[in-house]
């Protein structure tokens, strides 16, 4: 093959995925609620930012893949274009049976235990079926999973000759693992700067932090609103902040206006004492992401057998502290914080388990919960080895606990009506609902 | 195909390694000697022996079952793991002191914090490991020592001067570099040791005083080296992974006939092909260069993969290595992927690669016996 | 008052008729393919045994059993869980711990002195220890149910079975079987891998005597032994049968909604 055959032999999946994330926009837009408008302007987002790529990918240009994990306000302040390996195994859930043979796909290479958004990533890149960035910015936690896609990515024909740093993440919480980190910021940003050509500019950095502080603070004005009996909003789109907050709408105004939309729908839900669920009768805390392809079926089917609301999630609830942007010392030091404690899962997993139990008591209490559900994503390793603490947690604090077994993304693991009987001896047995 | 070494410290190295607490252990605390339990090859051992404790590397030898730790860690965790805390919180871990965890890997770390809460042991603490292995880890790693330096110094009451650092790094090099002794003696045509006897040997090395230990090994090796060794075997096998400290593992892999010849384990060449340097200045800077740097590093190590696979070429050129047997523990996601990428590579090198998936306690005899079996038929031997 | 309770499980089917506080008569069949026909033949036996003619006779009925099933004669359909706590605590108001193994799953939950349940916890995806699972060792091993208890019980020295999950642990019987280990000690063998995942369950919700198991697989003498012997504790043994106090506790709800009534 030319350079321009495999060139375009490694889009076709993810000009594939924009395709479906634009049909996506399309069904969104037709429809009149305020929560799938919301919707069908962070997909919008996604489309853009994938028709950003595949401008690079055709003209040379340079960009980047990373995560929402590694200051992706630097990314925003250099206008560096990126995108994320891990989109596929969300997005997938639309596309079967596509993503079962993928899951199979990867199955062959890594085997079954490692976790399934991992495994479909490394598959991409083992089949080159991915575009090339310029560059990479790798993650090394919170967990063994993430450190090993980057070895592959390392070792791979291909891609080994794509230059990547990966941020070495201490395991603590002090002042000298802040110190650390931003150690690991600054040679990241040097490492950006020379492979990609693009410059960071300390006042275009200064604007996206101030833009992004403002999101920060809609993203937990609308975590108040969801505080409400009944909860306004329930597994939909609320979930997706973060995306916007830590993604592709870092340090961008309209991520603003998004929220703002976002939190004006709550609001006003909340005046009318209108839940998602007319009779909101469990208010769940889901302790893990709220993946795609169970929107479809289990939690529609929680609200509508239950009246069970995921009140809040692992990747809504997130503290945080506004940034000081003063001066380059500041911002950097805020940036390593934010990585470290204010990104969703990372901040729970990465370090000592009390960062897991401390959060369960937090969000029982704020969001009036009443059942901690541990999915037990195959993945989560780390997370799975928390389930006697978690449950003893919530037996201190008074809520039942429901660890279940699953794997986010493939949906054949366990089966969706083995899922929903667990639900459902589990409430009854607790008396809920 | 079986090499019988008699001697006494033959016999004292094996049960060491078939029993927890051997009799070696049991003198020390009659002694009112402590002992400080070591969970895998990154705790700075060398610290721990410089506070006059005895560093033990934690395993799970003997555990009953599993049952009292899956009501803390679940059934996709690491067998390893689940069998030590399972020790633990019967009580069998009564005789440490203490017990040091690095952030090795989301099983090993997570089993600190159940430990700590359930396990009534006076002293645990968890290290930051790095996840890199370049000057700044180096450094930061350095700086994780220094922490466990005083909080062994606070809570035991002991004084870690940079003399009875350098002391136990000699003594600990000592160790590394007779250890180098055996598997020289295994590149022979003819080695003296099956994989089997090597493993009890080096097991034994982390599970007793280094003063003993050293002048047992070098008994061993005065007779070994007199004796004949066998040439009688299919094939030269090396191992690969991480935590394997069961001889009776190896034994079976070897009942086909291969011999197991090298290794890069936790128990293995990992703990010894390197020594820490010696000299004057600061000792920790020392140690941490050579637990970070120096060392063949762990697959949580991003970026060190060339430098573990031609280590792992290396060996098969020294040790002249017929074909690899990577081995894994099911639930490690690190191996999962460090064999896959060994596999490939050395495969297109020429090198026959066996993946094998276990649990810790040995199971599947049956199984593996016929895996290894038609391993070898493919290598055609 | 005369009720009756159905549990309809996926290997069984149990009625029981009670008059007044007393268990009149109790069946167990095992299950046809279509639930509410194992429900009517349980039931309409049971009735029969009581000396009663229909089940126009029966005041009230409750019906329960796996998943979502419903039986369709009752008057109430009500959660197997409820119904099983009910019955093991009116049959043995000490019970504070029950484990249920039934046909499909195990579950082990905690009560308090009043008879509510305070923990739950169901097994997860490796579903081994399960009426099923029995059934395929007991084919393999070629030697029936009963079989298993009674060899089990014969053994000094277990073998060890190290495989979680059901499936694997089939292999690994047949490899044993393969190198000549004796039958009674494989049979052990399994049966202390099942009591061993019994007893983590057990751990979860926290050990509170007494002790109960419900469920066929708690006539399995040999299981209920090495259990024993995990746990630390004696198991109380149920003055009924521990297969139908899912039934009773659905006919002791049938009482309770018929009181109410009047």
């Amino acid at each position: 093959m030319t350079e321009k055959e495999l060139q375009r032999k490694r889009l076709e999946k993810f000009i594939q995925e924009r395709d479906m994330l634009h049909a996506m926009v399309q069904a969104f837009t037709q429809s009149p609620t305020a929560e799938e408008q919301l919707y069908a302007g962070l997909t919008k987002v996604y489309v853009d930012h994938h028709n950003e790529i595949i401008r690079c990918v055709e003209e040379g240009k340079p960009f980047i893949a990373s995560y929402f994990a590694c200051a992706p306000e630097i990314y925003s302040a250099m206008d560096l274009p990126w995108y994320t390996f891990l989109t596929p195994a969300f997005t997938g859930a639309i596309s079967e049976p596509t993503l079962s043979a993928e899951i199979d796909g990867s199955e062959k290479l890594f085997g079954k235990d490692l976790c399934t958004i991992l495994r479909i990533a490394g598959y991409y890149i083992e089949e080159d079926v991915a575009p090339i960035p310029t560059a990479i910015i790798g993650l090394l936690h919170p967990c063994d999973g993430t450190t090993v896609l980057h070895q592959i990515i390392a070792s791979n024909e291909n891609w080994s000759k794509v230059p990547q740093f990966a941020a070495d993440p201490p395991y603590w919480e002090d002042e000298r693992s802040i110190d650390y980190y931003v150690g690991e910021l600054k040679r990241m940003v040097a490492f950006l700067e020379e492979h990609t050509g693009y410059r960071l500019d300390m006042d275009r950095l200064r604007e996206v932090i101030e833009v992004s502080n403002k999101e920060y603070e809609l993203w937990m004005e609308y975590n108040e609103l969801r505080r409400a009996v009944p909860c306004p909003h329930g597994y939909g789109v609320g979930m997706q902040a973060f995306g916007v907050v830590e993604g592709f709408l870092v340090g961008d105004p309209r991520g603003i206006d998004w929220l703002k939309i976002l939190v004006a729908d709550a609001e006003k839900l909340v005046q009318e004492k209108r839940g998602k669920v007319p009779n909101e009768r469990i208010r769940l805390f889901w302790f893990d992401v709220v993946s795609l392809g169970w929107s479809f079926d289990l939690f529609p089917w929680l609200e509508q057998e239950w009246g069970a609301v995921i009140v809040m999630d692992m990747f809504g609830y997130t503290p945080y502290t506004l940034i000081d942007t003063s001066s380059e010392v500041t911002m950097f030091r805020g940036l390593a914080k934010r990585a470290l404690f204010d990104v969703p899962m990372v901040r729970q997993a990465r370090g000592v388990a009390d960062n897991f139990l401390a959060d369960i008591r937090r969000v029982v209490k704020d969001y009036k919960i009443n059942c901690v559900v541990w999915p037990g994503h195959m993945g989560h390793k780390d997370g799975s080895a928390n389930i006697g603490m978690m449950r003893e947690t919530c037996r201190e604090i008074g809520v039942p606990f429901l660890h279940i077994g699953l794997d986010l993304f493939d949906k054949r693991y366990t089966a969706i009506d083995e899922i929903k009987d667990k639900f459902s001896q589990f409430f009854t047995a607790m008396g809920l609902g | 195909m079986e090499t019988k070494v008699k001697t006494k410290a033959m016999q004292e190295f094996s049960e060491a390694a078939k029993t927890l607490v051997n009799p070696a252990v049991q003198d020390w605390r009659k002694q009112g000697g402590k002992v400080v339990g070591c969970f895998c090859s990154y705790v700075p051992e060398e610290i721990i022996t410089a506070a006059g404790f005895l560093p033990f590397r934690m395993r799970a030898t003997g555990s009953a079952g599993t049952e009292l730790a899956d009501a803390y860690l679940s059934s996709i965790n690491c067998s390893f793991t689940r069998h030590c805390f399972n020790m633990g919180l019967r009580g069998e871990y009564g005789f440490v002191e203490g017990v040091i965890w690095p952030s090795t890997c989301d099983h090993v770390r997570r089993t600190y914090d159940n430990w700590k809460r359930k396990v009534e042991t006076p002293f645990v603490h968890i290290m930051s490991l790095p996840k890199k292995t370049e000057e700044p880890q180096v450094g930061w790693y350095r700086d994780e020592m220094v922490n466990l330096k005083k909080a062994l110094e606070k809570h035991f009451g002991v004084k870690i001067t940079d003399e009875r650092l350098w002391e136990a790094i000699r003594l600990h090099n000592e160790t590394r570099r007779l250890q180098r002794q055996l598997y020289e003696l295994r590149k022979k045509r003819n080695p003296p040791i099956t994989g089997a006897e090597a493993l009890a040997v080096m097991v034994a090395g982390t599970a007793m005083p280094k003063e003993r230990y050293n002048q047992l090994l070098k008994e061993l090796l005065d007779e070994i080296s007199q004796l004949e060794g066998n040439a009688d075997y299919r094939a030269r096998l090396m191992i690969v992974g991480g935590i394997l400290d069961d001889p009776a593992y190896i034994e079976v892999i070897e009942s086909q006939g291969g011999l197991v010849v090298t290794d890069m384990t936790c128990f293995g060449t990992k703990i010894m092909w390197n020594d820490v340097a010696e000299g004057a200045g600061d000792p920790l800077t020392a140690l941490a260069r050579y637990y970070i740097a120096d060392r063949p590093s762990c697959p949580r190590m991003f970026g060190d993969y060339s430098r573990r696979a031609d280590f792992v070429r290396e060996m098969v050129r020294e040790f002249k290595v017929d074909g690899i047997i990577g081995e894994r523990l099911i639930f490690c996601d690190l191996w999962t992927v460090e064999h896959y990428m060994l596999d490939k590579d050395l495969k297109a090198e020429g090198v026959p690669y066996l993946k094998l998936d276990r649990e810790y306690l040995l199971g599947g005899i049956g199984q593996l016996r016929t895996r290894v079996q038609a391993f070898l038929e493919t290598m055609r031997r | 008052m005369i009720v009756g309770g159905c549990d309809v499980g996926s290997a069984t089917g149990k009625a029981v008729v009670m008059k007044d506080s007393t268990i009149a008569s109790y069946i167990i069949i095992p299950s046809t393919t279509k639930p509410e026909v194992t429900a009517r033949i349980a039931m309409d036996e049971a009735i029969k045994r009581a000396g009663l003619s229909s089940l126009k006779d029966l005041d009230y009925v409750v019906g329960t059993g796996y998943g979502r099933l419903k039986v369709p004669f009752a008057n109430e359909n009500i959660s197997e869980i409820t119904c099983h706590a009910r019955g093991a605590y009116w049959l043995c108001p000490t019970v504070r711990t029950v484990v249920d193994i039934g046909g499909q799953d195990c579950k082990v939950m905690s009560m308090d002195d009043k008879g509510k349940v305070i923990e739950f916890v169901m097994n997860d995806r490796c579903a081994a220890g399960t009426g099923r699972f029995f059934e395929a060792m007991a084919r393999v091993l070629d030697c029936g149910l009963e079989g298993l208890s009674s060899l089990s019980l014969q053994s000094n020295h277990p073998a060890t079975i190290t495989s979680q999950c059901s499936v694997f642990a089939e292999s690994e019987v047949i490899t044993l079987v393969n190198e000549g280990t004796n039958l009674v000690d494989i049979v052990a063998g399994l049966h202390n891998s099942i009591a061993g995942r019994l007893n983590s369950m057990v751990r979860k919700v926290g050990l509170v005597e007494d002790v109960a198991l419900t469920g066929g697989c708690a006539k399995n003498e040999g299981l209920v032994k090495a259990l024993e012997e995990k746990l630390g504790v004696s198991v109380k043994k149920l003055p009924e049968d521990p297969q139908i106090v899912g039934a009773v506790g659905a006919a002791l709800i049938a009482k309770e909604r018929l009181s109410r009534q009047s």
